[in-house]
């Protein structure tokens, strides 16, 4: 291509990292610059941190608890992997919906779910009390380590079960003819091949729980947490404390970025060349072994499955102000979401889809500039696009109120700063997708179209985007359930009126009201629904092959 | 229709040229070659020549037309590529259609073009299927086809057959050329495989780190190679160092010292008296049986015996532990291995090269 079109791209690349620094790092710098200014008091963020023991417990916590989860993730994500990979038992299709469970069941509606079934007023709470059984309190290290655990556990059990079907089943062969028995041989060979996967997913894990905001803020009760910490102090009705928020969002970022570091010197460790991956079949089992194998796989199906069941009930439940009348039904629930206050699902409807829109647009010309028109710019483009996913939503969404309160840009109060929010914490997925996708498409195609006489940026939409269209679709399905079930960036930056279906839940629990919450959550579950549904059936859309 | 004519190019991406100082005329209506080995810079003077690739020195021209910075998409150049570069979303009908559709060309006459495109390419009941339902020499047909329909100024072809089984790769290659003849379209074909180049070009260019080592009629360049490179690159050769006792001017029958044995043979170029490389190819030698020898002969032990059928390659070992490849035909008496035999050199066919 002649260097004037060169220039042109060049220029957009140029543009595209300008929006970058202006929505992104400088976001990012001003929380870090002001944890370092001083405070009303005189002392800087940091030395409030150290010195106050509730800080200092809440980055203690945060550690304990991201190390716990990771661990009891990787003890049910494991297993449970490497059963299904390996063996067929009865029931085993049904494990084949858990990718899909934690992707359409939006965290806070999983914590509430949770509460409703044993929290103090939960309906197995009550159950159990009528037998005087009594359960300790489900509020905090108990409710935090369980209901994470059954969130994340899949995210172990997806890279887990990937690695171990590329694993080339002769290797095990081999070792076993030069005289190793089956059983050491797993050891020996497979599990040096699959532990980088594992580990990878188990520091993806780390990350998620030390950035979740939804199940700890719900379920965390008298246990100080960074992510809750900071968002009471941004918040907090007597005087938010600026210094002690940007302090506390930059901990959790550098703890994030220790993190990532980490896993990239782990994967790095981890490229194993595996030659024609040949996974082995899955072993028949049948008996005892069966059974027990089949019990304790629908037992985590079941229980991953029981926010679903919960929402359901709980929509159609009588309640009057926080007591649910369990086994009494009605619709009213739902009729006061549909009917009479409608806002949460219209500004939710809104906001994601302008967010999608743009979202797609901007991530297919990301990927493209990154992919196919290489020049200076694009390694430091590339690292941007990627930047959001080690931030928390708490953390971004202070970033950009702090960064666009008034000033040249005042977004703060409109709607634009939640869509800037949506379209900023899923940016990765977005990039990420194009990119692998024009990865696909050889760069012969663009000039077969530009030698036939088709001008450059033509040819883009021309030859380029039609090849990508299948993909963008997927894309899109997967960017709208995730965008429409964001809380924690949202409810940062969102004002009166401009409430989300994700923040009305969040409030309505935080007020006790479990039955509307319901009914909201039902209607938002419907919403992630029914995309994938339309997406799979209709337009025969393989929407997890993305993932 | 037009000839191509590149003087003094530079091309590259960083510091260093990959392609430096390279001149080179393509005959108008010709099929010119580019031949050498992978890396050599071939794709890169290909894909200058189409467009993609700017130009930092250097004038290239279509006839008369100065083409040097013009853009890619209005160079009219039909251009085939080694994955064909079909557009997978389209039919087989609007990827040939694709280029004239670009062209504003009103819809019967793209109709009539593409339609008698596909004929030329023997696939004219294909034009509603997806490429994806092709075969690898149909698709590559197709790609050609589309190539062509735009009636470009030049066609080039990047490795065109390099994806094809052996089998297809003929009846592609004479697709190709067929066409090609028939359209009289001035043609730059890029290849690694020297049977192709041989067998398609009027002419080719053999090139080596970017610069042009030999260029010349498939005849020139097999049988009057200019470099131990050439010699080497094209064909099988026995590529021996000697000695030239007197300097010798070009084209002259030259005496040359090997293995103490004086031959004759062709020079390439003027040759200083000293160091030279001879150069004879294993079909070129005739194995006596031992005797007397006379003039051009070096006395030689056959030390490997290979049977192929149509012919026998043995390797024979001369004074100095020289090793020589010979090719001999059935016909001929065949010689045991450790038997002494006298190698005859015809100086005609023997080539004398710089060292």
């Amino acid at each position: 291509m002649g260097p004037r079109h060169n220039r042109v791209w060049f220029w957009l690349s140029a543009l595209v990292l300008a929006l970058f620094c202006v929505f992104l790092l400088y976001p990012l710098f001003k929380v870090i610059a002001s944890s370092v200014a001083a405070s009303e008091d005189g002392r800087s963020g940091w030395l409030i941190l150290v010195s106050d023991p509730k800080y200092r417990s809440a980055v203690i916590n945060t550690l304990l608890l991201g190390l716990t989860v990771t661990v009891t993730s990787t003890l049910i994500g494991v297993p449970l992997a490497f059963f299904t990979a390996r063996f067929s038992f009865p029931g085993k299709a049904l494990i084949a919906i858990l990718p899909m469970t934690t992707l359409i069941v939006p965290e806070v509606i999983a914590a509430q779910t949770w509460i409703m079934m044993l929290g103090n007023n939960g309906f197995l709470t009550r159950w159990l009390g009528s037998y005087d059984i009594e359960i300790p309190s489900f509020y905090g290290w108990t409710g935090l380590v369980t209901v994470m655990t059954f969130i994340y556990y899949t995210y172990v059990y997806i890279g887990t079960l990937a690695a171990i079907r590329g694993f080339d089943g002769q290797l095990e062969e081999a070792s076993q003819s030069l005289g190793v028995p089956p059983g050491r041989t797993l050891l020996k060979v497979m599990l040096p091949v699959v532990t980088p996967a594992v580990l990878a997913s188990a520091i993806l894990v780390f990350t998620l729980v030390v950035g979740n905001f939804a199940v700890a803020t719900i379920l965390g009760h008298r246990v100080n947490l960074l992510s809750v910490l900071t968002y009471q102090s941004f918040v907090s009705e007597v005087g938010a404390n600026p210094v002690m928020q940007s302090t506390l969002a930059s901990v959790s970022i550098a703890i994030v970025a220790c993190v990532l570091f980490l896993q990239r010197w782990v994967l790095s460790r981890g490229r194993f060349e595996i030659v024609q991956g040949r996974g082995t079949r899955p072993v028949g089992v049948g008996g005892a072994r069966a059974i027990v194998l089949a019990a304790v796989a629908g037992i985590i199906v079941a229980i991953s499955l029981l926010p679903l069941v919960t929402v359901v009930v709980g929509t159609f439940t009588r309640a009057r102000g926080p007591v649910m009348r369990w086994g009494e039904w009605t619709t009213d629930n739902l009729m006061r979401a549909l009917v009479a206050a409608p806002d949460p699902i219209l500004n939710t409807l809104l906001f994601a889809g302008v967010a999608l829109v743009l979202s797609l647009v901007i991530s297919t010309l990301v990927g493209f500039l990154i992919v196919k028109k290489r020049s200076v710019l694009t390694p430091a483009i590339d690292y941007l696009g990627a930047l959001p996913l080690a931030l928390s939503g708490t953390v971004l969404g202070i970033g950009l109120a702090m960064s666009f309160r008034g000033g040249w840009l005042p977004l703060a109060g409109t709607a634009g700063i939640i869509i800037l929010a949506y379209l900023i914490r899923r940016l990765p997925f977005g990039v990420r997708n194009a990119s692998s996708t024009l990865y696909n498409i050889p760069d012969s195609i663009e000039d077969a179209s530009i030698s036939l006489g088709v001008p450059p940026l033509q040819t883009l939409f021309k030859a380029v985007l039609p090849l990508m269209v299948p993909s963008i679709a997927a894309a899109a399905v997967l960017v709208w359930t995730t965008t429409v079930a964001e809380l924690s960036a949202s409810l940062v930056v969102y004002s009166a009126g401009q409430e989300t279906l994700p923040i009305q839940i969040f409030r309505l629990i935080d007020s006790n009201l479990m039955a509307q919450a319901s009914a909201y959550g039902l209607v938002l579950l419907t919403i992630i629904l029914l995309p994938i549904l339309i997406a799979t059936t209709l337009f025969k859309i393989d929407v997890f092959a993305s993932r | 229709m037009a000839q191509i004519s590149i003087s003094q190019l530079s091309v590259g991406y960083g510091a260093e040229p990959v392609i430096c100082d390279f001149s080179l005329t393509v005959a108008d209506g010709s099929l010119f070659t580019l031949l050498g080995p992978s890396g050599c810079g071939k794709t890169t003077l290909l894909r200058t020549i189409a467009g993609f690739i700017p130009v930092r020195q250097g004038i290239l021209r279509f006839g008369e037309r100065d083409v040097t910075h013009l853009p890619a998409h209005l160079r009219d150049v039909g251009m085939v590529f080694q994955d064909y570069a079909l557009f997978p979303d389209k039919s087989v009908f609007d990827n040939v259609a694709y280029g004239l559709r670009a062209r504003k060309i009103d819809a019967p006459a793209i109709q009539r073009t593409v339609g008698e495109y596909l004929e030329r390419v023997g696939l004219g009941a294909f034009a509603s299927r997806l490429p994806a339902a092709l075969s690898g020499g149909q698709r590559q047909r197709v790609a050609l086809a589309r190539a062509l329909a735009i009636k470009p100024t030049v066609l080039l072809m990047d490795e065109p057959l390099s994806n094809l089984d052996a089998k297809l790769r003929v009846q592609v290659r004479e697709t190709i050329s067929d066409l090609q003849k028939e359209i009289g379209i001035t043609t730059v074909l890029v290849t690694h495989d020297q049977e192709e180049a041989l067998a398609m070009s009027d002419c080719i260019g053999l090139i080596r780190d970017g610069r042009l080592e030999q260029a010349g009629t498939p005849q020139d360049l097999y049988s009057r190679p200019r470099t131990a490179y050439a010699a080497d690159f094209v064909g099988a050769a026995n590529i021996c160092s000697a000695s030239l006792s007197a300097s010798a001017a070009t084209g002259a029958l030259a005496e040359v010292q090997l293995a103490g044995v004086n031959l004759r043979a062709l020079t390439a170029q003027a040759l200083p008296a000293g160091k030279v490389v001879l150069i004879a190819r294993p079909e070129m030698l005739v194995l006596l049986h031992n005797g007397v020898l006379e003039p051009n002969q070096l006395p030689c032990t056959v030390r490997r015996r290979q049977y192929l059928g149509a012919r026998t390659v043995y390797v024979v070992e001369a004074d100095g532990g020289i090793h020589l490849r010979v090719e001999t035909h059935d016909h001929q008496v065949p010689r045991s291995v450790g038997e002494r035999v006298r190698l005859l050199f015809d100086p005609l066919q023997t080539r004398v090269v710089a060292a």
